[in-house]
């Protein structure tokens, strides 16, 4: 009788909590605590997060409110962007006023069932979007803007002008002439980059127009890995592999940095526009000596009439529709998206026209750079290739899985299967339909 | 069982003269494997005192200098803010209030099955040795689940409280309790006329500086390394405790991966290792300190052979 | 009369000595369980029905099985490596009864502190080859790069070695102590009977201290079970996606928050939690293991 008492005590304390627990699995909506409290009387808070590469631009935009607004950078890891705000989702509390995070997220903060990301078009300046111009269009959902983007990260081609000099090459303009040309590399200890990494994705794959997720409305979703776009790069890439002049291992790699890229052994390597200014110049990576580098355009892919680009990060910011001043984080998201003076001195391209003219200025006159390198850049990108697009599932986690399998010595070919064979599996868990 | 241990004897157990050549073998397979645990974190105390190039360049094992953990140090201290020293603090609060609430809690709990008339003893035992078995990493979503209901989540208490839930402690001090302190005590106590309150202050307590020994040992040991629960259960960065800002240090500083942030924060091997240290070193201490107590055989008397 | 009051009074404060305990039982563990559960049958996208649709979906989502056989190969390595190293090593030091092995002992206790992000972190530079002072071994093998030890095929083997690496040491020890309790007459009288060292270990110690070991075996799969730091952290931030939901933890951490359904994880949950119950069960019901404890209330 008392065992019984007992348990049924323990069980309706369980369902009381249980009843009070509403909240607790309903997301977004209810229960807007802003992670600003922001006393209507007092200062404003402004919480927001950053990765490391951006916190010095949150101090800034910090310093350039300071006593109006109290602004709190946090660092997070974009690895835990994603998570931590489907756990404020779920939670109801805790959202950060606005956020850098990695692009393909972007479809998923829109959403309505996760209900994130604010509709800037409400509190952003038009001026803003136009002076864009097409660079914030992976942002246009649904015919309104939910984010702005923090740079363009078009691929172009890098290469050493000292080394082609040496052996007589001249820059490939088609995908065809690029493999021959990494060919001839052969046997002279010169390489044409790594693909061990994102740049797979982001560099061959997605210029040629392998669907990989491509929408055709908030339902569907085209993956295909037996496309002929998809194939074609496996089979360009795969002999350049073989031959040893294209690198399996991440272009981060310690052991690639130091065998390789120290070595000033990379004659070309098709890669970001924050290539140059992030991996390719610094003392701590691959410390290239000055007068050497520089881009071109992107090699065209056969039978295509455009040299597309794909991108490789590209961050975006985004304020929180749960943000308690609202105006305040569309304001501080574009500041940090698009101020000119805060952005010139920053690794990467800027989509806003107006900041973009002041970081090509002091990166077209870098004496660093052998030629200048930002017009390869501004001609990519408008050329970034538009069918491949933000999904709502976690497109990220599974380019890390892509270049795992690359590392791991699977064929590009396997790789990409694998790869895209995850996609398939998950779209369906978040309502699309795969097709063809 | 504890008069066994006591009165243990110091001859050699069974060592034959003839035996040399598999005493040998034994003492190298010992000493590799004594090497092996060891040389991993010989490596830890040492690379903070190198820089990120010597510590690629230079042997594994070498010393630096005095200056490089000043400078490691420094260096981590740029992350934030400071935000290590938060860390630090919050887990020392954290896991010594656990410690102390826990142990306490289970002390009582224990006495109270071993040498009381409660109720339900039976089931509350079983109950016990269930949650024990059962690590607490099998709850960490449904108390994420609860914990949020609660309205404490992102607090420090979302951490420190399901820390003070210990079966293991119960479980402990009642074999402890049951067959340490020998039942003529108790009734003697009790016909002097103390009540059960009495006798476990003035009887039961005193004698149990082994159990608080072992209890706070074992509440350290497996709160303060604790990752998967403050993970979910904290958002903010301050309210965290130092493993798991190491696990931010890992994504957010070019430590172990370079295409974080590489040219924007210093923080490099050596700090990280720095960090890391800062984990580790005091479970190291308090295993040392209580390796007496794990000799002495945690688990005699509490699983019978 | 007097009799009856004190079983009264005995009564009550026990139950208030145990109160306190008894309320973080329920608060955190009872509690928790049945608002899971709750949480797990809610109607959702995979849960139209509003039953056990989350587990099903869980049972059927292609990241499951891997997850599944993933974690039984790496207990498959890790368990009979403790195993024979820790029953090796500790009647090892028992044979060899000198004060020199007190320093052994406490080498042993060192690898405690290196667990969750920590073992990360010294691992990655134990395991890649820039860093590493085991360096010259794995030239010797020709692992010569990072991603030669570093892939998903060498997971199991990299998991197992780093819970092993932290948990061999201290139930090393743990069992010497239990070796301790052997009464000495036992041994001298096989000593006598002119057993060897050999047979001393294998045949007297061993059987005595089994049940330690088969205990110690359970608590370490249960652990092993449910990792989840381990994998997370190298795929997150040293190799990303190298273990992507490569345990059944990491299975629910993805399901909860990053597919945003906290209904299919929280399902995933019980379940393991169920099978740990069972396991506890078995132990406690059909071993002999807990009979003492168990009979010890009845003496009381």
């Amino acid at each position: 009788m008392k065992k019984k008492f007992l348990g049924s005590l323990a069980l309706a304390g369980a369902l009381v909590l249980s009843a009070c627990s509403g909240g607790a699995t309903s997301d977004g909506g209810g229960g807007d605590s802003g992670a600003s409290s922001g006393d209507s009387a007092g200062a404003r808070e402004l919480l927001i997060w950053v990765d490391t590469v951006r916190e010095p631009a949150c101090l800034s935009y910090q310093e350039s409110v300071a006593g109006e607004i109290d602004v709190t950078c946090e660092v997070v890891g974009q690895e835990e962007i994603l998570p931590k705000i489907q756990l404020s989702n779920q939670t109801g509390q805790g959202w950060p006023d606005v956020v850098f995070s990695p692009p393909n997220s972007a479809a998923i903060y829109a959403e309505e069932s996760n209900g994130y990301a604010m509709n800037l078009s409400d509190y952003v300046d038009p001026a803003i979007f136009e002076a864009y111009n097409t660079s914030n269009d992976w942002c246009l959902i649904d015919g309104s803007y939910y984010c702005l983007k923090n740079d363009l990260a078009q691929t172009v081609l890098w290469y050493d002008t000292v080394i082609f000099d040496e052996l007589g090459l001249t820059v490939p303009t088609t995908m065809e002439e690029f493999a021959a040309t990494a060919l001839e590399l052969q046997g002279t200890g010169y390489m044409a980059g790594a693909v061990g990494d994102q740049g797979y994705y982001a560099g061959y794959l997605w210029p040629s127009g392998c669907p990989m997720a491509d929408v055709q409305d908030p339902a569907t979703v085209r993956i295909n890995p037996d496309a002929p776009e998809c194939t074609r790069v496996s089979d360009l890439m795969q002999p350049l592999v073989d031959a040893g002049v294209v690198d399996s291992r991440s272009a981060f790699d310690a052991g690639f940095i130091a065998d390789v890229a120290q070595q000033t052994k990379v004659a070309m390597q098709i890669g970001p526009s924050w290539w140059g200014e992030f991996v390719i110049r610094p003392p701590d990576s691959w410390a290239v000596p000055e007068g050497r580098i520089t881009a071109a355009e992107m090699p065209t892919w056969d039978g295509e009439s455009t040299a597309w680009s794909g991108e490789w990060g590209g961050g975006i910011w985004v304020a929180s529709s749960h943000a308690v001043n609202p105006q305040d984080a569309a304001d501080a998201a574009v500041y940090l998206a698009t101020d000119p003076d805060m952005r010139e001195d920053k690794v990467t391209f800027p989509g806003y026209q107006p900041a973009f003219e002041k970081w090509a200025a002091r990166v077209g006159a870098d004496p660093y750079y052998a030629a200048d390198p930002t017009v390869a850049m501004v001609a990519q990108a408008a050329r970034i290739r538009q069918d491949n697009n933000p999904v709502r599932f976690d497109m990220r986690g599974q380019i890390g899985v892509l270049q795992t399998e690359i590392n791991g010595g699977a064929t590009l070919e396997d790789a990409t299967r694998t790869f895209m064979q995850t996609l398939i599996e998950l779209a369906p868990g978040v309502g699309y339909t795969v097709v063809d | 069982m504890v008069a066994n241990q006591v009165t243990r004897s110091r001859r050699p157990r069974n060592i034959q003269a003839s035996a040399i050549p598999g005493k040998a073998a034994a003492w190298i397979v010992m000493v590799l494997f004594a090497l092996f645990s060891v040389i991993p974190m010989t490596w830890l105390l040492l690379a903070p005192s190198k820089t990120q190039p010597q510590l690629q360049a230079d042997p594994p094992m070498s010393f630096g200098s005095f200056q490089g953990y000043v400078d490691a140090w420094n260096n981590l201290m740029l992350f934030q803010d400071g935000r290590l020293v938060t860390w630090l603090l919050n887990s020392i609060w954290y896991t010594g209030f656990q410690v102390v609430v826990a142990s306490a809690v289970a002390i009582l709990a224990g006495y109270a099955l071993a040498a009381t008339r409660m109720p339900l003893r039976k089931s509350m035992l079983i109950t016990t040795l269930i949650a024990m078995i059962v690590p607490q990493v099998a709850f960490v979503l449904p108390l994420f689940v609860e914990i949020t209901a609660l309205g404490i989540y992102d607090t420090a208490w979302a951490i420190i409280l399901p820390g003070t839930f210990f079966p293991f402690g119960v479980f402990l001090s009642y074999i402890y309790f049951s067959t340490t302190i020998p039942h003529d005590l108790y009734d003697a106590a009790r016909i002097d006329g103390s009540g059960d309150w009495g006798v476990f202050f003035r009887v039961a307590l005193p004698l149990s500086r082994g159990l608080i020994g072992m209890l706070a040992f074992f509440s350290f040991q497996v709160n303060w390394i604790n990752f998967f629960l403050p993970y979910l259960v904290v958002n903010s960065g301050e309210v965290l405790t130092l493993p798991v800002g190491l696990g931010i240090l890992f994504s957010s500083t070019p430590a172990l991966n370079p295409q974080v942030g590489a040219n924007v924060l210093p923080i490099r091997g050596p700090e990280i290792a720095l960090a890391g240290l800062l984990v580790a070193i005091p479970i190291l201490l308090v295993f040392l300190a209580s390796s007496r107590l794990l000799v002495r055989g945690v688990l005699a008397g509490s699983v019978k052979s | 009369m007097f009799k009856h009051r004190a079983n009264f009074m005995g009564r009550i404060n026990g139950m208030l000595m145990f109160l306190p305990y008894l309320v973080l039982l329920v608060m955190f563990a009872i509690v928790p369980i049945v608002m899971a559960a709750s949480v797990s049958m809610e109607k959702s996208m995979t849960n139209p029905d509003g039953l056990f649709g989350n587990y099903l979906f869980v049972l059927q989502d292609f990241r499951f099985l891997p997850a599944v056989i993933n974690v039984s190969l790496f207990l498959l390595i890790y368990l009979p490596a403790m195993l024979i190293v820790v029953a090796g090593l500790s009647l090892l030091l028992d044979s060899i009864q000198s004060r020199y092995t007190v320093p052994l002992r406490l080498a042993y206790l060192v690898p405690a502190g290196i667990t969750g992000s920590v073992a990360i972190l010294v691992w990655y530079f134990m395991l890649e080859p820039t860093y590493s002072p085991f360096a010259p071994i794995f030239a010797e093998f020709g692992w010569t790069q990072g991603t030669d030890i570093f892939n998903a095929s060498n997971l199991i083997y990299i998991f197992a070695l780093m819970t092993f690496f932290t948990g061999a040491g201290n139930w090393i020890v743990i069992q010497y102590g239990s070796l301790q309790s052997i009464p000495d007459d036992v041994l001298e009288a096989a000593r006598i009977d002119g057993a060897n060292a050999f047979q001393i270990a294998f045949q007297i110690k061993l059987p005595l201290i089994r049940k330690y070991l088969i205990y110690m075996l359970i608590l370490v799969m249960a652990a092993g079970l449910q990792i989840f730091v381990e994998p997370y952290l190298i795929s997150s931030s040293v190799y990303p996606g190298i273990a992507k939901d490569w345990s059944l933890n990491q299975l629910g951490y993805t399901l909860a928050f990053l597919g945003s359904n906290l209904g299919a994880a929280t399902a995933l949950s019980l379940m393991l939690l169920l099978v740990m119950v069972v396991l506890a069960l078995i132990v406690i019901f059909r071993t002999d293991f807990f009979d003492e404890a168990k009979t010890k209330i009845k003496e009381a």
